[in-house]
C-alpha cells in the first residue's frame, strides 16, 4: 500500500533532523552538554555531546529501520483477506511507534542541544520541553498518513443461512445464559479466598473481589443480537461487558465451540480472537471486518446467526 | 428466543409480540424464571412503540405467563405450563376459525361438546 511507504519514509523525518542538527551545530557545542533537568530550575545532569547524540540517532535509525521492514512486509502478497487486514493493524501500530520513538529522540536531542547552544553558561530547558512532546506526537502524524485501518468488504451475496426479512419486518433475537457449574466454583472459590484471608494470609482480602466479579460478570449473561449488532450483558450487574456494531461484522454462523481451542473457559482473549466461553458445544461465532473473530456459546446459536446474516444483507 | 413482527400485517403489533412470547415458552426458548427484554428495549430495536411492547407484556401477565414487577422487568412465571399454554392456543385458533365461519358462542360450545366422548 503506498500510503504505508509514504508513512515509513515519514518516521525518517525526525531521524534526518537528528543527523542535520549534528552537521549545524557539532562544532560550537561543548564536548559535555546539559542533557537533564528537574522542574525549571539549573541543569543536574551532564552526558558527552557526542555519545548523546548517537544515542538519538541510533534510536531514530532502529525506528526507521522498523518502518521500512514492516511497510516491506505489508507489501508482500497473501491470500486470505481477514490475515491481510491483521497484518496491517501490525503495521500500521508499528509505524505508528515508531514515528513517535524518532520524533521523542530527535525532540530530546534538539532540546537539550539547541538549550546548552542559547546559554552554554547556564543551560535552562523551558520551553523546548515541548520540543520533546512535539517528537513524541509525530507517531500522530504518521497514523493520519497511514490512513485508516483497512476494513474486510462484506459479500454482496447474504450467506445460505441469513433469515429472509421483508421490508416491513423487524426482528430481534434475546437469551439469557446460565451457567451454575462457573458460578458455582467462582463462589467457592471466593468462599475460600475469604476463609484464608480471615485466618491466616490477610493479603489475600485484596484478591477476593476477582473471582467475585467473574462470577458477577459470567455467571449470568443476556445475550442480544438485533439492528444495533451484538450484544452481552452481565446479568446481575446489568453492565455491557461486549457491544459489536452490526457494521462490523462481516458473517455470523453456528459452529461447534471446543473450549481448548479458543483459550479455555470464561472470557477469552486470544490472538486474533475472543470469546465467551461457558460451555463446550454450540457457540454462535462473528467474522469481524477487522480480521477478528468473536464467539459466545450458547444452545441455539442457528437463530441468532440467520437474523444477523439476515439484518447485515439488509443494511450492507 | 426471537422477536419477529410485520408492521404492515393486519394483526396488531403488541398481538404479534405476545404471540411470540408464548411461542418462546412452548418450545422452551424461554425457561421459568428467565427475564424478557426490558420493554423499552425491545421496542427500540423493533422500532416500535413502547405502549405497543407495554400492552403485549400487560396481556402476558394477565394470562398468568409472566410477571411484572418495578425495577426487575418482565419475568417468565415458574409456573407457567407449556402444555396448558398449547391447549390456550389451539382454542384460540379454534375460536378464530369458528368467527371467519360466523359462528356464535353456543355453537362453538356445541362443537367442543360435541368433540368430547
Amino acid at each position: 500500500m503506498r500510503r504505508l511507504w509514504i508513512a515509513a519514509a515519514a518516521v525518517w523525518l525526525p531521524t534526518g533532523v537528528t543527523a542535520g542538527s549534528w552537521v549545524l551545530w557539532s562544532d560550537r557545542l561543548p564536548s559535555r552538554i546539559a542533557t537533564h533537568w528537574s522542574g525549571s530550575g539549573p541543569a543536574d545532569g551532564f552526558s558527552p555531546a557526542t555519545g548523546f547524540w548517537l544515542g538519538a540517532l541510533i534510536a531514530g535509525l532502529v525506528a526507521g529501520i522498523a518502518a521500512v521492514v514492516a511497510a516491506a512486509i505489508d507489501d508482500r502478497r497473501i491470500e486470505d483477506p481477514a490475515a491481510r487486514v491483521r497484518r496491517t493493524a501490525t503495521t500500521r501500530a508499528t509505524l505508528i511507534l515508531g514515528g513517535s520513538v524518532a520524533g521523542a529522540a530527535a525532540g530530546m536531542w534538539v532540546a537539550t542541544a539547541h538549550a546548552t547552544l542559547t546559554d552554554p553558561a547556564d543551560p535552562r530547558l523551558g520551553w523546548r520541553f515541548g520540543l520533546f512532546l512535539l517528537g513524541l506526537a509525530w507517531g500522530g502524524v504518521i497514523r493520519l498518513i497511514a490512513g485508516p485501518p483497512p476494513r474486510i468488504d462484506v459479500p454482496a451475496a447474504p450467506p445460505v443461512d441469513a433469515l429472509d426479512l421483508g421490508p416491513t419486518e423487524r426482528a430481534a433475537f434475546s437469551t439469557t445464559l446460565r451457567s451454575p457449574l462457573l458460578l458455582g466454583v467462582l463462589l467457592a472459590a471466593t468462599a475460600v479466598m475469604l476463609a484464608l484471608a480471615a485466618t491466616v494470609q490477610p493479603v489475600l482480602w485484596l484478591a477476593c473481589p476477582v473471582p467475585l466479579i467473574a462470577a458477577l460478570v459470567s455467571g449470568q449473561v443476556r445475550v442480544t443480537a438485533d439492528r444495533r449488532g451484538l450484544r452481552l450483558v452481565a446479568g446481575f450487574a446489568g453492565i455491557t461487558v461486549k457491544h459489536i456494531p452490526l457494521e462490523r461484522i462481516v458473517r455470523a454462523e453456528a459452529a461447534d465451540i471446543n473450549p481448548a481451542a479458543w483459550g479455555g473457559w470464561g472470557y477469552r482473549v486470544t490472538p486474533g480472537r475472543s470469546a465467551l466461553v461457558l460451555r463446550g458445544g454450540p457457540g454462535l461465532v462473528l467474522d469481524l471486518r477487522d480480521g477478528r473473530r468473536f464467539a459466545v456459546t450458547m444452545p441455539d446459536p442457528r437463530t441468532p446467526a440467520a437474523l444477523l446474516n439476515g439484518l447485515r444483507s439488509h443494511t450492507g | 428466543m426471537l422477536f419477529r413482527v410485520d408492521v404492515a400485517a393486519a394483526e396488531p403489533l403488541a398481538d404479534q409480540i405476545a404471540a411470540q412470547v408464548r411461542g418462546g415458552i412452548m418450545r422452551g426458548e424461554v425457561t421459568a424464571g428467565e427475564r424478557l427484554p426490558a420493554a423499552r428495549e425491545l421496542a427500540e430495536v423493533l422500532d416500535v412503540n413502547l405502549h405497543t411492547v407495554l400492552r403485549a407484556y400487560g396481556r402476558l401477565r394477565d394470562e398468568d405467563l409472566i410477571e411484572l414487577r418495578r425495577g426487575r422487568g418482565a419475568v417468565v412465571r415458574g409456573d407457567a405450563d407449556a402444555a396448558r399454554l398449547r391447549l390456550t392456543e389451539l382454542a384460540r385458533e379454534f375460536v378464530r376459525e369458528a368467527r371467519r365461519q360466523g359462528l356464535g358462542e353456543t355453537e362453538m360450545l356445541e362443537i367442543v361438546k360435541g368433540a368430547t366422548p
